[in-house]
């Protein structure tokens, strides 16, 4: 697993402008970032996330068509043996949903982290600390909560 | 090569034709029964005279849903409940993309699961007869609202369907809503739309054009909005459109928001023919708004108080939801009652603000001065020098994702909330402008105690949603505000 990571708006979106401030934030923290941008496709994550050989893939999902979208991104990466942790954000479901109903779905289709769309990208940047440093052990114990 | 010329009529024929032929609904819409359905509407349906006759702002918000019974059920409630003037109909995100194949699976799992798998109604899959449904049912009329590079088919499909306004534009529909579509080639596609409302316009159905105004959505800098404006009412005239209705997105300072409608309609009346129809559109806060329905109420009676300042001819409201994006039909009717209370309470008021006049006389200035680089870029062409101007950066938006824009541009607050450039990339604006810009983002600074950067605008984008105007440091991270409903751990679910 390498150290870069992979952001972009998933599906027909055109959401930029949280992608745009979460990539300032992560290059600002000096992570090696590969921005592709709104209206991603699932096969242009997966060929992205094979040809950088991504340490994290960063899903973001604004206008509510999230679960159509996201279908079988997962097992695609598996397929492309792709191990990068899979982190999405944003509004993830179309209307008033019950947030944690959402979250769960999105972590049973393979989602490490899930985000709503309020969160600070301090938030983010930290979660990716954590996950993409493979030099520090940390126990379940010592984890600091990640608060906007 | 693109021009700003009209296209001839048997070529608004043949390429009408090509397109029915890709998606099967596209048969059944016919150009004179359409002209006869949209004459057997009642005065009432006319979208044009309703809101060019209309004496006081009128209200529309958004509203789309994926199956027809719901949507017709969704606008008499926003007209009964809300108070709407005029009716909406959002189309849903995937037809935006020409992908009319996903939206009918998305309709098919709608019909089959109860829910609203979509965003907005696939009108193309619904097809000319269900629209002409929905139109029937209600009694405002009805606009189709969306935000699709290429809107050819949708156009064909909902005006035959008897919708009678239809939103978009060539820049405004595709630089802040693609990554991949050439701006030329968008052009030509939005040239084959207004050609088809002109040729509506020609047999008495006088189609409305709405440009978008708000862009990005994003702190967009007045000058540059007013812009894109007058080039696209240009570019719809040459075609035949006559009843044009330009955008601006509220930013949020009073000042800059009345003096901004005030240009628009100004420079909009000095540009544009006189035999067009010009009237504006002020859209309330299209930025990240507050996840409380009472704050977020706030920021749309802000919008209320602005358009009773500066009396636009329709108002988009927005919903004290719009934070978790699609609202119940109860929060979008509040949205609307809340702006209507607002604007009726303060009307008749006669306030009056300083400084409004010299913040238009700025506007004016440079918005004439990106509207009239573009036109020289195409040698007087304005379809060209579009193209050509963004190519160059010398017309620019900020966070625009597609790839024919620049996106140089970064704007920020000044010390007085009023939207500034941060980074003005090769933005053809003259230097004493820029100086005002800078002098003034310089003040900022010097309150806030540090360097203008880009923390500035990621600080500003969150503004609003942090319960305050501008971006100012060790406000906004950390603290929530009362009445945040986020959740735990800055909403971060616990995955692990």
């Amino acid at each position: 697993m390498g150290q870069t990571v992979i952001l972009g708006v998933i599906g027909s979106d055109a959401h930029v402008v949280g992608i745009t401030i979460i990539e300032q934030a992560l290059t600002a923290a000096g992570f090696d970032v590969e921005n592709l941008g709104v209206q991603t496709s699932r096969a242009e994550f997966v060929s992205a996330a094979e040809a950088h050989d991504a340490g994290a893939v960063l899903v973001s999902s604004l206008y509510g068509h999230a679960r159509q979208d996201c279908r079988g991104l997962h097992e695609r990466l598996a397929e492309a043996d792709c191990d990068a942790v899979t982190y999405i954000g944003g509004n993830l479901a179309v209307g008033q949903d019950d947030w944690s109903e959402t979250a769960e779905h999105f972590r049973e289709l393979g989602f490490d982290r899930v985000f709503d769309a309020e969160t600070d990208p301090s938030a983010v940047v930290a979660a990716l600390e954590r996950d993409l440093d493979t030099t520090v052990t940390e126990t379940a114990t010592d984890r600091v909560r990640v608060d906007s | 090569m693109v021009r700003d010329e009209r296209i001839p009529g048997d070529q608004l024929r043949e390429t009408a034709d090509e397109l029915r032929d890709r998606w099967p609904t596209g048969a059944d819409a016919d150009f004179e029964a359409a002209v006869e359905f949209h004459d057997s509407l009642p005065p009432s349906k006319r979208f044009a005279d309703v809101l060019e006759s209309a004496d006081r702002p009128l209200l529309q918000p958004r509203a789309g849903v994926p199956r027809l019974d719901d949507q017709v059920d969704l606008l008499r409630y926003l007209e009964s409940e809300g108070g709407a003037d005029l009716l909406p109909t959002t189309i849903d995100s995937y037809t935006r993309d020409n992908e009319y194949g996903k939206a009918q699976q998305g309709l098919d799992d709608a019909r089959e699961s109860g829910e609203d798998t979509l965003n907005g109604f696939p009108a193309v899959n619904h097809g000319v007869d269900a629209c002409r449904d929905l139109v029937r049912s209600v009694d405002a009329p009805v606009e189709v609202r969306h935000g699709t590079p290429d809107a050819r088919l949708l156009a064909v499909v909902t005006l035959a369907g008897g919708f009678e306004s239809f939103e978009g534009g060539p820049i405004s529909y595709n630089i802040p809503y693609t990554k991949e579509h050439d701006l030329a080639e968008t052009i030509e596609h939005w040239q084959f739309v207004d050609r088809l409302c002109g040729a509506y316009t020609e047999r008495g159905v006088r189609i409305n054009r709405e440009p978008f105004g708000p862009l990005t959505g994003t702190l967009v800098p007045p000058a540059i909005a007013i812009a894109v404006m007058i080039l696209e009412g240009l570019l719809a005239t040459t075609q035949g459109v006559r009843s044009l209705t330009l955008g601006y997105g509220q930013v949020g300072n009073v000042v800059q928001d009345v003096a901004a409608l005030r240009a628009l309609r100004g420079l909009g009346e000095a540009y544009l023919p006189d035999d067009t129809v010009v009237t504006t559109v002020f859209h309330e806060w299209m930025g990240g708004f507050p996840p409380d329905e009472a704050r977020a109420s706030g920021v749309i009676g802000l919008g209320g108080a602005t358009a009773a300042l500066a009396r636009p001819d329709k108002v988009i409201t927005k919903s004290p939801q719009e934070f978790q994006g699609v609202p119940t039909r109860e929060a979008n009717a509040s949205g609307l009652r809340t702006t209507r209370q607002l604007i009726d309470m303060m009307v008749e008021q006669d306030i009056v603000v300083d400084g409004i006049d010299r913040e238009r006389e700025l506007i004016e200035r440079t918005a004439r001065s990106l509207v009239e680089t573009a036109i020289a870029r195409g040698d007087g062409d304005a379809a060209r020098g579009t193209v050509a101007a963004f190519e160059s950066g010398e017309l620019d938006v900020p966070f625009a994702p597609s790839d024919s824009a620049a996106a140089a541009v970064l704007p920020a607050r000044d010390d007085d909330g009023r939207v500034r450039v941060l980074e003005w990339g090769n933005l053809a604006v003259p230097d004493d402008v820029r100086e005002i810009h800078e002098t003034r983002l310089d003040e900022r600074a010097r309150t806030e105690g540090r360097s203008r950067s880009f923390r500035m605008v990621a600080d500003d984008v969150d503004a609003i949603s942090d319960g305050k105007l501008i971006g100012r440091p060790g406000t906004g991270d950390g603290t929530d505000a009362p009445g945040d409903t986020g959740g735990p751990a800055g909403g971060e679910s616990d995955a692990d």
